[in-house]
Order: C-alpha cells, then structure tokens, then sequence
C-alpha cells in the first residue's frame, strides 16, 4: 500500500506524459470494450442456453422475410403438436433485408395474442388498449422509438407503411425492443402480401429439451404440402440467418485484439522511459535499502496505475457510449442490439490492469537488476 | 556500530584491464567514532565509503560491522540490513523531487512495519534534530542547499541505524552551510553515538572528525593519524 502511494506520486511527476499515456491507453480500451460490446451481444443471440423454448417456423430455402411466406391456416395444426405452449403468426416488413445499421423492423401479430405470447412487454408510455382499438396502430420498441425519436401520438412512414404510435413498450428480448408491433391484418394489407399470408411462426414450447423433436414434428407436419416449413430454434435461426453480419463482428475481434496490442505497447513504452529517466533515484532508494523485490513492485505498480487508470476511462466511456446511442445492427430483418455489458466493463477493466502489469515487467525486471554503484555515478 | 577490516580488496575489470581500487585494506573503527577518509581522486575512498555501507561487495577480505559479516551477504540480506543499520548521506542530497521534505525523510520508514502515526513521530523527531520542523511540507525545490542537505541528513537518520556513510557531504554547499552540517554530524556523533564514515577532500571538514585516514592507490598511509596531524 505504501509502495503504491508512493507509485501513485511518482506518476504525476510527468504529468503530461502520464496523461498522455492514458489517453492513449483509453482509447486502445475503448476500442477493446467496443468489440467486446459487440461480441458479447452477439453471443447473447446466437448461443443456446437452457432457458431457450422459442422456436421459428420459416419458409423452406427462404431467408429473407420479404421471400418467406406461409399459410396462416397452419396455426391450429402447429397448436395442436404435443409440447407447443404458444404460437404466433407474424408477418415482418423490413426497409432493408441486407446487413444495416438503421434497419426498420414492423412485426405484424393478432392484436388479441401478442400480450399473451409474451406477457414480460410493458408499455412504457401510452397504452395497450389504444394500441388494439386503432387498427393502424404500432407499439414502438423502446430502442426503436430512442432512435428515430418518436413519442406517443406521433405518426410516422417507413416502407410505405403509415402507422400511428400508441404506446413505447420495453422488453426483456433486445429484438422487441428494436421493432414496431402493429396489427397483423392490417400489415397484410399495407405490404400487400395480402390476408392470410405471414412470414413466420414464433412457437414457445414447454422445454428446452423439446426444441428439437417439436423443430422435427412441424417440418415433418408440413413436409408435403405447397408451402414446406423449416424449424430452428430462435437463436439458432439467428446464427443462420444473420451469417454475415456474424462473419463481420467476428472480424472484429482482430481488432480488439489490435487495440490490446497497441495498449500492451504504448504502456510498457511509458514504464520503459520512466525506468530509464530515472536510474539514479533507482539507486538512491536502493541504498536506503529497498531491495529487488520492492523496486520491481514499484515499478509494476506505475505500469498497473498507467493501464488501470487510462483503461477505467476508455471502458467506462465505451460503456456509457452504448448506453446512451442505443447502436443496433440489423439483417434480414432480425435485430441484434449493441447493449453494454457489466460482466463486458468487469473484463475490461480486468484487462486494463493485467495489460499494465504484463507491460511492466520487463522494466520493472530491469530497475530492480540495476547495479548500485553503477547508477549513482551516472 | 565498530568497525572491524581486515585486507580488504576491490578489485573488477574495465575492458582488458583489472582494476583494483583497494587493496589488503585493513583498519577498526570503535562505536560512535567520527572518521574523515580523505586521498585523491581514484585512491579509493568511495569504494571503501560503498563496502562500507554495504552497496558494493569486496573481492576479498573481512568486513565485520558489529556482529554483521557485511562482506558475505548476498544481495537481499545487505538490503535488508542497509535498511537496518546505515544511513547515507550524498553530496549532492538526492532527494526526490516530487516529494516533501516530510515524505523524503518518510522513505527509509516505509520498509518498516509501523504505523502511520509512528513514522509519523520518527518523521518530526528527525526533522526537529536537524531543524526543519517548519520545512516538512516544503519540496527540495523549495528549499536551500543547505536545508537539503539536513533533509537528507534527516532521512539517513529517522530509521535509528548505528552507521552514517556521508559522501563529501559538503562539497556542495558555501561555506556557512557546510560550518552548520558538520557540526550536525559531530552532535550525531558525540550526542548519538553515531558511528560515522566521512569522504572528503575539505580539511577544514576532516578536521571536526575523531581520526582521519588517507588513501593513496587503495591502501592507507597513515592509520593512526590524528586530525590535527593530518590537516596540518
């Protein structure tokens, strides 16, 4: 503890060059925690866990919503498959099919289910009631609303479709908070697929354990009929569908990997100069007997100070970054949103002190191997 | 602390050539003696000064400091007993900058398991014996040479070691300075029963020491002189 005061003291001698040193370490580890960011999110989509019973009934060989159209009538006959708890048409409308970063996402859905389908959406501002009264009306994703900046009672186009918001509605699932809920009859028929068409079913089944033979049961159902089907868990839809955009924030990684590098670099640099501007003070302390041991803590503990400090800031700042921008990317009309992470600003911060440490090593080695006589004749 | 030698040499390689600064080097030196070690330039009496206080390690010989046998420590045992026993005091004060005078004095403490409240006591009672009490919040830049130079006296002495090693501690400083540091050292000498080891080149500042020694190419020429022998 006192070294580390001691540390703390001696890294505000050059204030400039210690300021200038976490800024650059800030910005390495904001470009790290960005990438995490990302990763993380990703992960939260793609990778199946126990608690998963959502399952995506789709039109064979079809991925884009635009492309995929199946019978409405196929509802009762998934209902009645042993295991299924809940099911829901949905129709989707989207601006753009490709990967976006300001994808527009309508889900049209019977007025009277979407409540029961999922009962975690709570309407944040306007109401419920208004929404199933009005037939043109949407209930606004959170994230969604943040982003285009809507607000109850407002009117608002996207792909020739004019709805009137009733309500902001919050979700557990990143994906309802990044779309319009409107009713789907009248989706039908603004997008002109017409009655009776939807693009999807989203099937909640009893248990996770049933994902699977339920996924094989409806595509078996409808194997021989004009509009086959084919199953997958949500997730696992995801990780399909969203191929691209997964092969580019996996590219990323190369990138957060840079920035660790870079910071790795930038840190041990600073630590090196300050080993080497300093060897007759070094020494000075070495008489007065601090030994090997307490030099290189000394040492380590500028290096940990330098990563820790400019990294909080550059973890911190990408961590109120998402926060507040609400960035999503969408493909083919999923949404995958960009949400800060505790564990992702945890690992970061994690990262910024074993980053400090490891580049302090080899200055903290040299210092403490200095010889006595040697340096003070400098 | 006394101070038993018994040829002692130096010696280590510059290039091609050996070089041995001390050689078959031998003498005592009772508790709380105040020794001047004065020669030219090269004779060898910063090397002695470092064997002494345990940063350098001789080639051969004894170097008994109490009960300690300075001369086979390893590395981390003459740390360690540096931070028990010795005091060091440079000619040019080197201390740390970013510190206060109180902090500087505070640095061979943090080796020691004390409480803060302790340090801090060591640390005023340090400070009062070389008078700066009202300088402890002072950085070294703030301060004269002088009043650097008792600063560092201050933290050779706030651990309580038995040696003083002092580096022509007042080649640096004018004349009035060096007249007062001196007679510091004396009182901590006479007073505290501080051994002391003095390098040199001032006779007048020899001249406050208990015996002073000349070294001439690593070996001592007159062992028993006086200091009035000596300076005269």
């Amino acid at each position: 503890m006192k070294l580390l005061i001691l540390a703390l003291k001696n890294i505000t001698r050059h204030r400039l060059r210690s300021l200038l040193t976490m800024a650059g370490v800030a910005a390495g580890m904001f470009l790290f925690t960005a990438v995490e960011t990302m990763q993380h999110s990703l992960a939260k989509v793609t990778q199946a866990s126990a608690d998963d019973t959502t399952l995506i009934v789709y039109r064979e060989n079809r991925f884009c919503p635009a492309t995929s159209r199946l019978p409405e009538h196929y509802l009762p006959t998934i209902r009645r498959i042993k295991g299924v708890r809940e099911v829901i048409p949905i129709q989707i409308a989207v601006n753009n099919c490709g990967a976006s970063l300001d994808v527009i996402t309508f889900r049209g859905v019977p007025a009277e289910d979407l409540r029961k389908y999922n009962p975690d959406l709570v309407v944040i501002a306007g109401s419920y009631e208004n929404w199933i009264k009005r037939s043109d009306a949407a209930l606004v994703g959170e994230t969604f609303a943040q982003r285009r900046g809507l607000k109850t009672g407002d009117k608002f186009e996207a792909v020739g479709i004019n709805v009137h918001v009733a309500g902001i509605l919050k979700s557990k699932e990143s994906q309802d908070n990044n779309v319009a809920y409107v009713h789907l009859p009248f989706l039908q028929q603004a997008s002109n697929i017409g009655l009776g068409t939807v693009t999807q079913f989203n099937v909640k089944v009893t248990s996770s354990d049933l994902l699977d033979p339920i996924a094989k049961a409806i595509d078996e159902t409808f194997r021989s009929d004009s509009q086959p089907t084919v199953t997958r868990p949500e997730k696992a839809f995801f990780a399909e569908t969203a191929k691209q955009m997964i092969e580019l924030i996996g590219f990323t990684r190369w990138l957060g990997l840079g920035a660790v590098a870079a910071v790795l670099g930038l840190v041990a640099n600073a630590v090196l100069l300050i080993v080497r501007g300093r060897v007759k003070e070094t020494a000075i302390l070495q008489t007065l007997g601090f030994s090997r041991r307490q030099i290189a803590s000394l040492v380590s503990f500028e290096g940990i100070l330098l990563g820790l400090l400019g990294g909080a800031i550059g973890v911190i700042s990408a961590y109120l970054f998402f926060h507040w921008q609400s960035f999503t990317l969408g493909n083919e009309g999923l949404t995958l949103a960009i949400t800060p992470s505790p564990t992702v600003l945890l690992k970061g911060l994690l990262v910024a002190l074993l980053l400090g440490l490891l580049a302090s090593l080899y200055p903290a080695w040299r210092a403490s191997r200095q010889h006595v006589v040697q340096s003070l004749s400098q | 602390m006394f101070i038993t030698i018994r040829n002692l040499t130096k010696s280590f390689k510059k290039g091609p050539n050996l070089i041995t600064p001390l050689q078959n080097l031998s003498l005592e030196a009772p508790r709380g003696e105040f020794l001047a070690l004065m020669g030219p330039s090269g004779s060898g009496k910063t090397t002695l000064l470092n064997l002494i206080a345990g940063i350098d390690s001789p080639t051969s010989g004894d170097l008994m400091i109490d009960d300690h046998d300075v001369a086979r420590l390893s590395r981390a045992q003459l740390a360690k007993w540096r931070s028990r026993h010795v005091g060091y005091i440079f000619q040019l004060y080197h201390l740390v900058p970013i510190l206060s005078a109180f902090e500087n004095v505070e640095l061979p403490l943090l080796l020691m398991p004390l409480s803060r409240s302790e340090r801090r006591a060591r640390i005023d009672a340090a400070l009062d014996l070389v008078g700066l009490s009202d300088r402890a919040q002072h950085r070294p830049t703030e301060l004269s040479g002088g009043q650097e130079q008792r600063v560092a006296i201050a933290r050779a002495i706030v651990h309580d070691p038995g040696l003083l090693v002092a580096d022509e501690p007042t080649g640096d400083l004018d004349g009035e300075s060096a007249r007062s540091i001196l007679a510091l050292l004396t009182s901590l000498s006479q007073d505290h029963g501080k051994t002391i080891v003095m390098v040199t080149h001032d006779p007048k500042a020899a001249a406050v020491a208990n015996r002073i020694l000349h070294l001439e190419k690593g070996q001592l020429v007159n062992p028993t002189a006086t200091p009035a022998s000596a300076v005269s």
